[in-house]
């Protein structure tokens, strides 16, 4: 929609990373984006209060975890992590059977993110700067597909994947997420500003077939949109409870549904329960600090480079 | 373009992908059976599909009967959330796949399984040693032509724990046998003593009880017929039971005798921890949920009375698959676990009152006490509680959901809507949730 | 829309070196061929396999989902479907309910998603500076939405509890009175977008960064070289800049805000959390439908809810585009 303003730099020296060989439409690239400014001290204060703000209940989380189940209930609840993180950590993995589940979960978060992405990335680009018929219509349509409730399909899918015989498997959970209609339209939004049409052109005019010019030049530009998209699907798919809880079970489960083994009883053990939230959300924190480095403008030049 | 280098690193990264996903396809089972249950010569395999409260698996019994049994291995679930474990059980029984040999059923589901699911659950007439049960229990679970769907595990008679400390302070008696006569035989009588409570106690803001819900609730499950009649009519509306039930639990809301906390919702738990109110309605097994959210602070301050009338909220069946292929072993299981012995080890280890009357009538049962509770007798206070529960209990389809809308209305009048508007709102919510 | 430029990709024949060296006829038509087939062809290839799976395990729930819509039917009898063609739709738009759950959905929707963007769009601006720590803010920002559902509810029920809440707690300190964040219809709004707000902001404020870093250096260059001060920057060159996306997040938040369920089960928890409070205070349409399909096992007159809401946002968006339309013609 707004690709109009991007020629006026095609002849733009490359000023950031002057040590990069610049050739090309790829000179484009090498442009280090945005980032003119150094952060202010208030910069830095309003980010940590969000910080705050973000991880205090995580870090109540294991506060909780790490108490005993008569002190979380108490008023004012504690605020200092008391004696029991490991030993309630222990029990909520035995309790819950969560080595299985770590593993499941992690194939099937990776292989959905994964396939999310790609297809997102290949989609976006073809939404975003390629021209053909119905192109708008089929947008429409992939916008369409979000706006209807997902909840209500829980019953005819769950028929459907026994007629299949997938029932308490993992490709029941992973197939019906394979692609995501989010990420479509995210990537060809991203793709329509950031990447450049005369680098497609560029591409074409070398010979390049349509593959190649995504391989090459679209997969480069789309990194950091890439990472985003991995991230917040994968986040998605490894929380995703109420599907897998119907269609798995304890003896295949994914990580929240081998949690909900933890509130069993009358009374519920608070502190046990948030152990296991806490262990459900520890791959996901390592998941980010991993492709969190990924948003970073710069990338692309090396990614070009290499 | 990307060097060959870069290009043959994402092939081989897409190839891995692709190569990881046909290996998770590839390893799809068989779908065909209906339970997840297996017989292979001598070796049986049990599946078990339970929720929360059952105290099956916490017990050890299921160690216990594997050992008693070789060749029989027992796969036990629980899933936390009844309401969540009962949406799948419904979604695979519509399906009539990817079901457990063995699944739990909550009395609230009863009588909707009975009237409708009754062909996928195995007959326990005839099965031998299970005429030891409360009459009413096993009937909840009997379809119209005689099918009994399942064997009943526990039972959740009532009574009213109260706080000592804050009784003395209001000048009323502590002793439990004193207690219970207050109010024994109504429960006009017990919203009486609230009214004394709250014009004599001195010692800061603590309310009488801390819902009108809870005592509307132990008031509608101590008649024989509550929200619907035997013919499994709609009848909420025209039973003097909920009218005067409803009426009662107003006046206790609008006369300011209630903390407007609604059992097992937020802030009910810090009510406990602080103190906020000096009675609780409570079913057996809400016993442990105070013990523990009062925490070690309270010890000693709560007690445990006779409730004004026996009335029972809560307890749970165990039913059978019927195309189930290990259905005679599994029934084994199940009478087993509902067996006397098994239900009064269950009560002696969690709390759970037994809905075996042969358990009940245990002398080892009866002398359980508790010292949480200033040492009270609890077998013996539930024991004779259970007893009073009415020999008939009409269960309806939809006596949860409509539990559940009457206890909001209760708040409204609690929050100070007037009281003839707020049944009118419940009235017009429970038709639309039940049409 | 750049159709300057697409036409051009979609490219009359390229002059450029063939690879076919050894000149072959044939070989250099197949490459024509090849080149129109590829063209042509590639951009249906590339966005079939999204359809594809949609089809084959979306479509038939939705086609369901309809079918369903016009019967009288319980999930625990599901092959007992009573035909009552629209008597459904009929009766929920003369539900006192849904019309109130529409009123909610779109206040909560109003309170939650604007302050969202905006915050969201700050500190994407902030996490685009060059700083210590980045992945350490760029991490944290992203941690709510990773948070789990039970943790955020324990969290939250202890903030905004009546009589212990920690928000209650500091009113108390300034002498204001403690507010009923559940009962009452505006607090518990408030406290339900204030969830939203928590959960969501990082997760639209990474979107605003990645779109961010693909903004050349140079635009702004220019810009400092013609003086503006980083707040001008910062509306005339990183806003427009990633103008597209911002579209995306709010397409995406007011899809979001009509589904909205999860928080307000959350804030709720228990029977209240699914009616939305003992008033329907703050049920949403999203919540309804939970209510009717996971609650009352209603499953025709959740599919009803369900359609009602998927017009609603067609209309939405419609009224939009004619809206766009009627002003750009006006101008």
């Amino acid at each position: 929609m707004t690709t109009q303003s991007l020629p006026a730099r095609t002849d733009a020296p490359a000023r950031t990373e002057p040590e990069k060989p610049a050739r090309g439409g790829r000179r484009l690239l090498r442009e280090r984006a945005g980032r003119t400014h150094h952060a202010g001290p208030l910069a830095y204060i309003l980010l940590v209060i969000m910080a705050v703000l973000s991880i205090f209940p995580l870090y109540w989380t294991m506060v909780a975890a790490s108490t005993d189940n008569t002190r979380v209930s108490q008023t004012p609840p504690p605020f200092l992590p008391g004696p029991n993180l490991f030993s309630n950590l222990a029990r909520a993995w035995d309790e819950a059977a969560m080595g299985k589940a770590m593993i499941n979960s992690t194939i099937v978060a990776g292989v959905i993110a994964l396939s999310t992405v790609f297809f997102a990335t290949l989609a976006g680009f073809a939404f975003a700067k390629l021209r053909f018929k119905g192109r708008n219509v089929l947008l429409m349509l992939v916008i369409g597909t979000m706006m209807v409730p997902p909840q209500l399909g829980v019953v005819p899918l769950f028929m459907m994947m026994s007629e299949l015989g997938w029932s308490q498997q993992l490709p029941a959970v992973i197939f019906p997420t394979l692609v995501s209609a989010v990420g479509v339209f995210f990537m060809r939004q991203y793709l329509s500003e950031a990447l450049p049409d005369e680098l497609v052109e560029a591409g074409r005019v070398d010979g390049a077939h349509s593959l190649r010019i995504f391989w090459s030049i679209v997969l480069p530009v789309a990194r950091p949109a890439m990472a985003v998209i991995f991230m917040i699907t994968f986040v998605h798919a490894w929380n995703d409870f109420f599907w897998p809880f119907v269609v798995l079970d304890m003896t295949n489960p994914t990580v929240p549904v081998a949690l909900t083994q933890l509130s069993a009883g009358y009374v519920r053990d608070q502190s046990l329960i948030m152990a296991g939230a806490l262990l459900g959300t520890l791959p996901l924190l390592a998941m980010f600090i991993v492709f969190g480095r990924q948003i970073v403008s710069g990338i692309m030049a090396g990614a070009v480079k290499g | 373009m990307g060097t060959l280098g870069s290009m043959r690193r994402k092939a081989v990264a897409t190839a891995a992908a692709v190569g990881a996903l046909s290996l998770v396809v590839g390893c799809g089972g068989d779908g065909d059976s209906v339970t997840g249950g297996s017989k292979d010569g001598d070796k049986v395999t049990i599946t078990m599909g339970l929720f929360g409260v059952m105290g099956i698996k916490e017990t050890g019994l299921l160690e216990e009967y594997e050992k008693n049994n070789p060749g029989v291995t027992i796969k036990a679930e629980i899933a936390g959330d009844e309401q969540t474990y009962y949406t799948a059980l419904q979604t695979k029984l519509a399906a009539g796949k990817g079901l457990k040999d063995i699944q739990g059923i909550e009395i609230g589901r009863a009588k909707e399984i009975t009237e409708t699911r009754a062909d996928m659950f195995a007959d326990f007439a005839k099965v031998e040693g299970t005429d030891h049960f409360l009459p009413w229990k096993q009937s909840q679970i009997t379809t119209k032509d005689g099918k009994v769907l399942g064997l009943g595990t526990d039972i959740g008679p009532m009574a009213v724990c109260y706080r000592k400390d804050y009784f003395e302070k209001a000048g009323l008696p502590t002793d439990r046998e004193e207690v219970g006569k207050l109010w024994a035989g109504d429960w006009k009588k017990y919203v009486e003593v609230g009214r004394t409570f709250k014009k004599d106690f001195k010692g800061g803001d603590v309310s009488y009880t801390d819902s009108a819900s809870g005592l509307f609730n132990a008031m509608v499950y101590g008649y024989p017929e509550q929200y619907y009649n035997e013919q499994g009519d709609l009848i909420y509306d025209k039973n003097p039971a909920v009218k005067e039930a409803w009426q009662l639990a107003s006046d206790a809301a609008e006369e300011d005798l209630t903390a407007k906390l609604r059992q097992f919702q937020p802030g009910w738990d810090p009510g406990l921890s602080n103190g906020t109110f000096a009675t609780a309605v409570c079913p057996a097994w809400m016993l442990s949920h105070i013990s523990e959210k009062a925490g070690e602070v309270n010890k000693g301050k709560w007690d445990v009375a006779r409730a004004p009338k026996g009335a029972n909220w809560g307890g749970s069946f165990l039913g059978v698959i019927e195309d189930s292929p290990v259905k005679e072993e599994a029934q084994k299981l199940v009478a087993w676990l509902t067996a006397p012995e098994q239900q009064a080890r269950i009560f002696k280890d969690l709390g759970n009152i037994p809905s075996s009357q042969k358990a009940l009538e245990d002398p080892s049962v009866k002398a359980v006490k508790n010292d949480y509770f200033s040492g009270a007798p609890l077998g013996e206070i539930f024991g004779a509680a259970a007893q009073e529960i009415p020999d008939k209990q009409v269960l309806g389809r939809k006596d949860g959901t409509i539990k559940d809308t009457f206890s909001q209305g209760l708040a409204l009048v609690e929050q100070g809507t007037p009281r003839d508007e707020a049944w009118k709102t419940t009235s017009e919510r429970i038709q639309k949730a039940v049409g | 829309m750049a159709t300057s430029t697409t036409k051009a990709l979609a490219g009359e024949e390229p002059p450029g070196p063939s690879r076919a060296g050894d000149g072959k006829e044939t070989s250099r038509r197949r490459g024509a061929w090849l080149h129109r087939l590829d063209v042509k062809g590639a951009p249906y290839a590339f966005v079939a396999p999204f359809f594809v799976v949609f089809a084959a395990f979306s479509f038939y729930p939705l086609v369901y989902t309809s079918w369903i819509s016009l019967h009288d039917v319980e999930l625990a009898t599901l092959d007992i479907m009573e035909w009552v063609a629209f008597d459904n739709y009929v009766e929920l738009w003369g539900d006192s309910r849904f019309w109130n759950a529409l009123q909610n959905t779109i206040t909560i929707g109003i309170i939650s998603t604007v302050p969202q963007l905006l915050m969201a769009l700050g500190i994407a601006h902030l996490l685009n500076y060059r700083m210590r720590a980045s992945l350490f803010f760029r991490v944290a920002s992203l941690v709510p939405y990773a948070t789990s559902v039970g943790a955020a509810a324990l969290v939250f029920t202890m903030i905004f509890e009546r009589d212990f809440g920690m928000i209650n707690w500091g009113l108390g300190l300034v002498g204001v009175d403690p507010v009923n964040w559940e009962a009452d219809k505006w607090p518990a709004q408030v406290a339900i977008s204030t969830i939203v707000i928590w959960r969501w902001t990082g997760y639209n404020a990474l979107l605003y960064l990645a779109a961010m870093q693909a903004i050349p250096a140079d635009r702004y260059e220019a810009a400092s070289l013609d003086g503006a001060s980083r707040w001008q920057q910062f509306r005339h060159v990183t806003v427009p800049g990633i103008r597209s996306t911002i579209v995306f997040t709010i397409v995406l938040s007011t899809i979001g805000a009509t589904q909205l369920f999860g928080e307000p089960l959350i804030f709720g928890q228990g029977p209240n959390g699914v009616t939305g409070g003992a008033n329907n205070q703050y049920q949403t349409l999203g919540l309804l439908l939970y209510e009717e399909g996971w609650k009352n096992y209603q499953m025709g007159r959740s599919a009803t809810v369900a359609w009602a809401m998927f017009m609603l946002l067609v209309l939405a968006f419609v009224a939009q585009r004619l809206i766009k339309r009627l002003r750009s013609r006006t101008s």
